[in-house]
């Protein structure tokens, strides 16, 4: 495996992992900008709209037989937060070459690139705008979206613990956007908005497969649509500064009614230590409170009190937050709140063993050594290392977590403070 | 040992049965640092009628005891629980329970063997007390709670319910409230018994490994257990036709979700199953998929805003189509869909449109051999329903457009189709 990467204009990387444990070349392209209330539905009617058809091929049905003629390449996109700023994400994957019928006159890596980056910089357009009916109905269909937050129970919880938390910041905005904004949206500001995003964004470029590196660097140089880009110095958040204070917070309690057969509850946590290297310890104190089947959650909230079948936390580096869930009964409220309260108190007093430290440590170094046999893993790991504006090497970050010393995961419970519990109820 | 070998993905696939009847399967590969392997016992969720081997009558017992024995196979009698020996080993370990199966499985990048010491310690001896099970029972109560608050699976099951009258994939995998707590260590035990010998069992491992030295590994960790008679299981007789055309339910969520259901008669012994699952793939994309005239007019009057997931299901005891997906206006998508197919009942398919789609497919099933999990998870599903996954890979090659024609005629009919709709409030 070698992974490397180009700047191939100024605030364009293609970033290629030349690999061959996979059948398939798995293409991603990310264009990162800082999140912004203005603009965050904008951002998510966008590649709803490149999806429906390009120049070439001018409509979905089009660019679906193109793809079923590939082999069954198959091309997603979406979007998502991290840390501060909203990315656009657009993947095709193929089969490699190597694993195309041999009757098949196909070139397979070309071929995807062509099209994914034909799907993304040169849409269909009518009068220099966006064709009218391609925007109007994905308008609706991302109000369907936005709408549906509602369904999965699980989800709406958490992303309601974090809008509270996040008042008034980027990062409480809903990454999909809000309805009132679709009326503001047409083919012609949309089609602006789109033009100025591509020319001024971060552009990140991933290929992952079985490559000849050299050969795919000059399929991309060599792409008509991303010769026609311009040099930019884009704006985005370094992902390892934290924009806000969070010293000073009250611990707030909010609560929800839906109709729902069991209760949700989601507690932020805030971890006001905000340097790189904090990061490694952090990820250990969340994986012995509540990330692992060892874990205090996963031992006391379920398998002592039977109180809850999921009982977890998970952490994100970007926020420097850690997020407590579990689903239990109603009425169950205070006792689950009571001994999960008891848990920081345990983490806070050091209540924990060298024991944990190890097995902690090999639940992490295993999780990331894993994803290196996964080929969207992979490409995310490097993507949150792109973004957090250095680079981490598998190897570094294994090293980063051996360091870690028992007495640095204790510190770490000192600097926890719950800031919002959220219960979800009927 | 038994190797066979597709060169369409490069890979191998060795078989060896072991003397005590346990099926051992090995796909390795090389250069991949993960390892993986499920051990499988034949029993899931519809057993639930039963004849133990040498017992003259039959056992019923509630539902949901195969999910409930899954839960409680990591209890040690040392007081240990092996989730949690394993996962200090930095492996990632698991189990889930289907409607024919039930599965132990862990992941590693380290620590294989002595992993695979625990997984075949706590999987050949169980250790359960009144009072573990006891304990139990709440946790389980919460995770059938949870799935109560899942729309995609309410809207399933009651597709599923519309369907089968008497064959038990109608209940819930988990049981219900109730049913558990009617579970005790006696039943726990008996069910263990009967099915986790190791002649109906089967093991299945992904990674980087030498094929011959792992099934001795293997050996060296089987306690001797009798390869025990065939357990007799029995299942009412399903009726062909279906139960209720419509059913809708109404919940929290934004828009309506949809499983249009066909249900299908039960494979027979000798069919060729495989062919039949392509055709039917190949069907459902002519039909309703993302390049079909039908999803393209289904997405410009705003009816689905994205292509519904298309599956056939099936085991040696039941077989059906699922269509899922969401729509302001689910009964017109199904109106749509029975007009369409009974109008490609009386144009003809089109070559075009099948080959592309045959190729799709064939891609699709080239992509599974990617991850080990996502390999190993295959062919244990697969062989329990007598398929050998490698089989897909060649028998794209074989269907032709006639056959898959005579399957549409076959398979799809008004008269078996229902949908299940769940609604906002």
């Amino acid at each position: 495996m070698s992974y490397s990467i180009e700047e191939i204009k100024q605030g364009v990387k293609l970033h290629c992992i030349d690999t061959n444990k996979f059948k398939t070349n798995l293409m991603a392209v990310f264009i990162t900008l800082p999140l912004n209330r203005e603009k965050v539905t904008f951002d998510t009617v966008i590649p709803a709209v490149l999806k429906r058809g390009t120049a070439n091929l001018n409509t979905q049905e089009e660019i679906s037989k193109k793809l079923e003629n590939m082999y069954g390449a198959s091309f997603d996109c979406g979007i998502e937060k991290i840390g501060d700023n909203h990315v656009i994400k657009f993947y095709l994957e193929a089969l490699n070459d190597n694993f195309v019928p041999e009757n098949s006159k196909q070139n397979m890596s070309k071929d995807s690139i062509d099209l994914l980056l034909d799907i993304i910089l040169n849409p269909l357009t009518e009068n220099n705008q966006f064709k009218n009916e391609y925007v109007e109905a994905e308008k609706n269909n991302i109000k369907r979206l936005i709408e549906s937050k509602i369904d999965n129970k699980d989800q709406y919880a958490l992303n309601k613990c974090i809008e509270e938390m996040y008042k008034d910041e980027p990062y409480g905005l809903y990454k999909y956007g809000y309805t009132e904004d679709l009326d503001k949206i047409n083919s012609k500001n949309l089609y602006q908005y789109y033009i100025e995003l591509i020319n001024t964004s971060k552009i990140d470029i991933f290929i992952s497969g079985e490559l000849n590196t050299k050969e795919i660097l000059e399929v991309v140089k060599n792409n008509e649509n991303i010769n026609k880009l311009k040099e930019r110095k884009p704006n985005y958040i370094v992902n390892n500064e934290q924009t806000e204070n969070k010293e000073e917070v009250q611990e707030k309690e909010i609560e929800e009614k839906m109709d729902i057969a069991q209760g949700k509850l989601v507690i932020g946590l805030d971890v006001e230590l905000n340097d790189y290297n904090s990061k490694f310890p952090v990820s250990i104190y969340n994986v012995i409170l509540g990330e692992s089947a060892t874990s205090k959650l996963f031992q006391n909230v379920r398998e002592k009190a039977s109180l809850a079948y999921t009982a977890r936390s998970n952490y994100v580096r970007q926020k420097n937050n850690i997020y407590i869930r579990c689903g239990i009964e109603i009425e169950n409220y205070d006792k689950a709140l009571k001994i999960i309260k008891e848990q920081l108190e345990e983490m806070k007093n050091g209540n924990f063993t060298e024991e944990d430290l190890e097995n902690s440590k090999k639940y992490m170094i295993s999780g990331i050594q894993s994803a290196q046999d996964e080929q969207d893993s992979e490409i995310t790991y490097y993507i949150g290392q792109e973004l957090s504006g250095m680079l981490t090497t598998f190897e570094e970050y294994i090293k980063k977590i051996n360091e870690v010393k028992l007495k640095d995961v204790k510190n770490v419970g000192n600097k926890v403070k719950i800031n919002t519990i959220y219960f979800l109820r009927n | 040992m038994q190797i066979i070998e597709n060169l369409s993905v490069k890979e191998k696939l060795y078989i060896e049965k072991l003397k005590n009847g346990l099926t051992v399967m090995i796909i390795p590969k090389k250069g991949i640092r993960k390892k993986y392997v499920m051990w499988a016992t034949h029993y899931g969720s519809i057993d639930n009628k039963f004849i133990v081997p040498g017992e003259e009558n039959a056992t019923n017992v509630p539902d949901g005891v195969a999910h409930f024995l899954e839960h409680k196979m990591f209890e040690q009698e040392n007081g240990t629980n092996s989730l949690d020996t394993l996962t200090a080993l930095g492996v990632n370990a698991n189990a889930y329970t289907t409607n024919n199966y039930t599965t132990y499985l862990f992941e590693s990048t380290d620590n294989f063997y002595p992993a695979l010491d625990e997984l075949m310690d706590y999987v050949q001896k169980p250790y359960f007390t009144d009072e573990n099970v006891e304990k139990e029972k709440g946790i389980i109560a919460q995770e059938i709670k949870m799935y109560d608050d899942y729309p995609d699976w309410a809207v399933y099951m009651n597709a599923i319910r519309n369907m089968y009258k008497n064959n038990p994939i109608k209940i819930d995998i988990a049981g219900s409230v109730e049913s558990i707590y009617k579970i005790d260590k006696e039943i726990l035990y008996k069910c263990y018994n009967t099915f986790y010998n190791p002649s109906n069992m089967v093991m299945c491992f992904c990674g980087d490994f030498e094929p011959e030295k792992l099934v001795e590994e293997v050996k060296k960790r089987l306690i001797d257990k009798p390869n025990q008679a065939e357990i007799k299981r029995i299942y009412e007789e399903e009726p062909e036709g279906i139960i209720k055309k419509r059913i809708e339910q109404k919940m929290e969520v934004s828009m309506p979700l949809f499983v249009i259901g066909i249900k299908d008669k039960i494979p027979e012994k000798n069919e060729d199953i495989v062919k039949k699952h392509i055709a039917i793939e190949i069907l459902l994309n002519i039909i309703i998929g993302k390049s079909s005239r039908l999803y393209k007019e289904l997405y410009e009057k705003e009816l689905l805003i994205s292509e519904p997931f298309l599956e056939y299901e099936f085991t040696d005891n039941y077989a059906h189509i699922a269509i899922t997906g969401m729509s302001t206006d689910p009964d017109k998508v199904l109106e749509k869909i029975e007009q369409e197919i009974e109008k490609l009942k009386e144009e003809g398919l089109n070559l075009k449109d099948f080959e592309r789609i045959k190729n799709m497919l064939y891609g699709n099933a080239v992509k599974e051999y990617n991850n080990v999990s996502d390999i190993a998870r295959m062919f244990i599903t697969d062989y329990f329903k007598g398929i050998n996954s490698f089989d897909y890979l060649e028998s794209y090659k074989q269907i032709t457009l006639e056959y898959t024609y005579e399957i549409l005629k076959e398979v799809f009919l008004k008269d078996k189709t229902v949908i299940s709709i769940v609604k906002g409030k």
